[in-house]
């Protein structure tokens, strides 16, 4: 009998790995090939032939790249907002007695869809929406404010709907330092802040980065609160793609500004997975 | 100097219906090796963390050089720690980890560095400054982790077990560099350890736990010769314990053939007496004054040979130990011995059987 | 002292007060599903259940509901399935292919939704048997949720001890009986955590499946995202508040059960700072 070398005990053959992968590597194929027709639409031009005419035609229009550039402001902002909020929130939690009754508050908002949670903001900053009514409830003013369909709007809702995916990411790091390394911080006279950004921040960072790229691969490629919060006329790319096809019925154009969308959020989220990495491998793993 | 280094008075501390300390008091002079002793459970650990500052006792203070300090918050203490499992700073080097306390005090660079290479050359790790934790070994580990505490030369140096996790010839190794280090820089170390061994031979006192509260402090061989317990005579060394008797107005063994205790000694007519096996002696086969019996069990351990014995009509199986170079030829299980008891060595307990 | 008391303090009520606003909007949403009044107004004019009633009662809601749940069983038990016969296939395979493979197959990850959904619906469009069909939608959520099943079941696979399957075979079983008796029940917690949030993960998919559906096929989270986008129906507020519940009392059961571990640890295994010696 070979030498057993992993867990299960198996020793599998290559032959009987192959099958056993075969699934799964459907799966994965179907999914390539999905991105490889949107490659085919978008590099083709009216007459069959590749070229780059469609990205020529999307790069120059004014409307697109201000789309481009909305899409990149409020993934930025929503991760800036989400990582200065999700960190203070998450060491209360991790520290706290009442713990697990906080991570129920935070993780059952996650587990609904954000299309519910977006409704949620709908209801609250609507024209008819409960901060209007209250407002002109009382009388200070009579006009309904307009908040919703703005980038505040689409920022804030965007913000709270991604928070959990930034608290549990920093959280999934922090609860696994060893407690004795922030009480070693105070036996060598650093307080509870100072222990905090010498020994907790570092060692929590990968965690943070995590959640970084996480919430704006979301927020970039959103569609729903951009169309409830944000409106038609300030359009991000995801909004944007969803009208080229159930307006337009614009294959090709839709699938130019996925491949662009796609090739702007790596380009934003491949310097932090490797910050990410690079941290990592800078901590030991005793 | 008339204030002791470190001074707990009556500290008691209990987690929700455990009581982990029983009003604890003692006194520890400067520059004094003092070991907390004890088994699992028995609250050394958790009266090092109140000395540290990570627990609060729920009674009783804590001085340091006579300055009460039980309302100090743990990073104003002059007090180091070394940790269990080290607790080194997996993202820091080796000098980052060690001159971590010098750069939350914002100590100057250069005078920083320095220091770091002294206390690294102290515990003979020089040239290792650029190391990652990961590529040193345990015992490397350890002196790491001293170092980081011994460079802010705290008023006291807590150790927690530090070398339970190591192998018996590096324990036996950082036992005597622990000693040596201590000696040299004069600190006061206060060492938790649940091997008896290790206390005795590190300490200049010993304080002995249970069950959270201190049976006896003192030097090794005081505790050793003179257990004040008879949860101190079991736990450090082994012993046999015996039951006196009362027998004709004479304190008597119990079960040993009527020997009775040395006149000499007061002796209770009842009570407990501790003899250690290196005090029970193997006499020759002529011998009248010992007590038959029969080898139950032999142990070759190198150096000791140790043997359990059973005496006829007595229930107690009997504890002997000899250096093996003189033991008898023909022991074997099932031998007959004579046993001889060199009671002046005896310590008496308090309590009953 | 009271320096720090003080900013202890602060600290406190600054992380509370976030705490405490942090389910506001859904607080308010069910505030409004128990108002009788046809428009969304607060605060409500009286209390009732009239809202609830229409959602539970309407055939409409209830197929659509349906639909949601049946994809989301049959997503999470092929992308569980798919993933566990993956991961025993890389298991102590040769490290670089290894990674190569795991690269693949967590790659959805790496891609906005937005551009899934319209690459998927180029796929799907045209063929019949997955255009604007369950079975379409159902591969869509299968490839979607490939990776987050794959994930909590190889660090699951990879936490198994060889000495397990040795003991196992010391005491007489053969290797397809080690696998049965020994491996599979170890893995199963793993294979819990991924089936739950398969579940979830397709159950609320919105984003992608926004391109998919068709007017005979659709989930509940697109129809209520419909709603939402045509009109003011109050509705809407009682189904959000139903499914919110629904996941509170899904956190409170878990947290009471297996405890709230499974939603950390998928991340990374490895402990900064080393464990108690």
């Amino acid at each position: 009998m070979a030498a057993i070398i992993s867990g299960t005990g198996l020793a599998l053959s290559p032959a009987a790995r192959l099958l056993l992968a075969l699934p799964k590597a459907l799966a994965i194929g179907a999914f390539l090939f999905s991105l490889l027709g949107l490659m085919i639409a978008s590099f083709t031009d009216a007459g069959g032939g590749a070229s780059l005419a469609l990205y020529h035609d999307l790069l120059n229009s004014h409307a697109t790249r201000l789309a481009i550039w909305r899409t990149l402001w409020v993934a930025t902002m929503v991760t800036l907002i989400c990582l200065v909020t999700a960190y203070p929130l998450a060491t209360f939690i991790a520290r706290s007695r009442h713990r697990d009754l906080m991570l129920i508050l935070v993780i059952s908002p996650w587990l609904t869809s954000l299309v519910i949670r977006t409704f949620g903001w709908v209801v609250l900053l609507g024209n008819r929406g409960v901060i209007n009514q209250i407002l002109m409830g009382i009388g200070l003013t009579s006009e309904p404010i307009q908040i919703i369909f703005t980038p505040f709007a689409l920022v804030l809702g965007l913000a709270h709907v991604l928070l959990p995916f930034m608290v549990i990411s920093i959280l999934s790091v922090m609860m696994q330092i060893d407690r004795r390394l922030t009480e070693a911080g105070m036996s060598l006279g650093a307080g509870p802040v100072e222990t905090f950004f010498r020994v907790t921040l570092p060692l929590s960072a990968p965690g943070a980065l995590s959640g970084c790229a996480l919430v704006y691969l979301i927020s970039a490629g959103a569609i729903v609160t951009p169309l409830l919060l944000g409106g038609l006329r300030d359009r991000v790319i995801g909004t944007q793609i969803f009208q080229e096809i159930f307006a337009l019925y614009d294959f090709p154009r839709a699938a130019a500004l996925a491949l662009i969308l796609v090739v702007t959020s790596l380009i934003a989220i491949t310097p932090i997975q490797i910050a990410e990495a690079w941290l990592r491998g800078r901590i030991s793993r005793i | 100097m008339t204030e002791s280094a470190l001074t707990v008075r009556g500290v008691s501390k209990s987690f929700g219906r455990v009581q982990a300390l029983r009003g604890v008091s003692l006194d520890i002079g400067h520059g004094e090796f003092v070991s907390f002793l004890g088994p699992s459970g028995c609250g050394k650990t958790t009266l090092l963390r109140i000395i540290a500052g990570f627990e609060t006792p729920n009674a009783g203070e804590v001085l340091i050089g006579g300055k009460p300090i039980t309302h100090l918050p743990a990073f104003r203490r002059p007090v180091g720690i070394v940790f269990q499992n080290l607790a080194l700073f997996p993202h820091l080097s080796v000098a980052s980890n060690v001159g971590f306390g010098l750069a939350v005090r914002r100590e100057a660079a250069a005078v920083a560095k320095r220091k770091i290479e002294d206390v690294l050359a102290l515990v003979e790790l020089q040239g290792f400054g650029d190391r990652r934790v990961h590529q040193l070994s345990g015992g490397q580990r350890q002196r790491v982790a001293l170092a980081r505490a011994l460079i802010m030369q705290p008023d006291v140096l807590l150790l927690d077990e530090p070398l339970s996790a190591l192998d018996l010839k590096l324990r036996r190794q950082l036992q005597g560099e622990l000693k040596r280090l201590q000696r040299r820089t004069g600190t006061t170390f206060v060492f938790v350890t649940h091997d008896q061994e290790e206390a005795l031979a590190m300490s200049d006192r010993v304080a002995v736990f249970r069950n959270g509260q201190i049976d006896q402090v003192g030097a090794p061989e005081a505790v050793y010769r003179n257990p004040a317990t008879r949860f101190v005579a079991e736990f450090v060394g082994e012993t046999n314990i015996i039951e006196l008797q009362r027998q004709d107005g004479r304190a008597v063994l119990a079960n040993l053939g009527g020997i009775t205790m040395p006149a000499a000694q007061e002796v209770p007519m009842t009570g407990l007496v501790s003899l250690r096996p290196e005090n029970v002696v193997l006499l020759p086969a002529d011998d009248p004054s010992g007590v038959a019996a029969k080898v139950a069990d032999l142990e070759f351990g190198g150096m000791t040979l140790r043997l359990l014995a059973e005496i006829p009509g007595c229930v107690q199986p009997i504890r002997a130990a000899m250096p093996a170079e003189r033991a008898p030829a023909g022991l074997a299980v099932g031998a007959p011995v004579r046993l001889g008891f060199d009671l002046a060595s005896a310590a008496i307990l308090p309590g009953a059987a | 002292m009271t320096g720090m008391a003080l900013r202890l303090g602060l600290w406190r009520t600054l992380n509370v007060t976030l705490l405490l606003v942090l389910p506001l909007p859904l607080v308010i949403v069910a505030i409004v599903s128990f108002s009788p009044d046809r428009f969304l107004s607060f605060p409500p004019t009286g209390f009732s259940l009239v809202w609830y009633r229409e959602f539970l009662t309407s055939p409409d809601w209830m197929r659509v509901f349906g639909i949601s749940a049946a994809i989301a069983a049959v997503a999470a038990l092929v992308s569980c399935t798919f993933a566990v016969l993956a991961a025993l296939a890389l298991d102590a395979a040769p490290a670089r292919l290894r990674g190569i493979c795991e690269t693949l197959i967590l790659a959805p990850l790496i891609f906005p939704h937005a551009a899934l959904g319209i690459a998927l619906y180029g796929m799907m469009n045209g063929i019949d048997l997955l255009d604007g069909t369950f079975l379409g939608i159902c591969v869509a959520h299968v490839i979607l949720a490939g990776p987050f099943a794959y994930r909590p079941i190889s660090v699951a696979l990879g936490k198994l001890e060889p000495a397990m399957a040795e003991a196992a075979m010391n005491l007489g079983a053969t290797r397809q009986e080690t696998f049965l008796r020994v491996t599979l029940p170890l893995l199963r917690p793993g294979m819990v955590s991924a089936l739950l949030f398969t579940f979830i993960l397709s159950f609320d998919e919105v984003t992608v499946t926004l391109f998919l559906v068709s007017p005979q096929i659709t989930t509940l989270p697109i129809e209520i995202f419909h709603h939402v986008e045509q009109s003011t129906d109050p509705v809407v507020a009682a189904i959000a508040t139903f499914l919110v519940l629904a996941a509170v009392l899904l956190v409170i059961i878990l947290q009471r059960t297996v405890g709230l571990q499974l939603f950390f640890s998928a991340e990374s295994d490895e402990k900064p700072g080393g464990g108690a010696a």
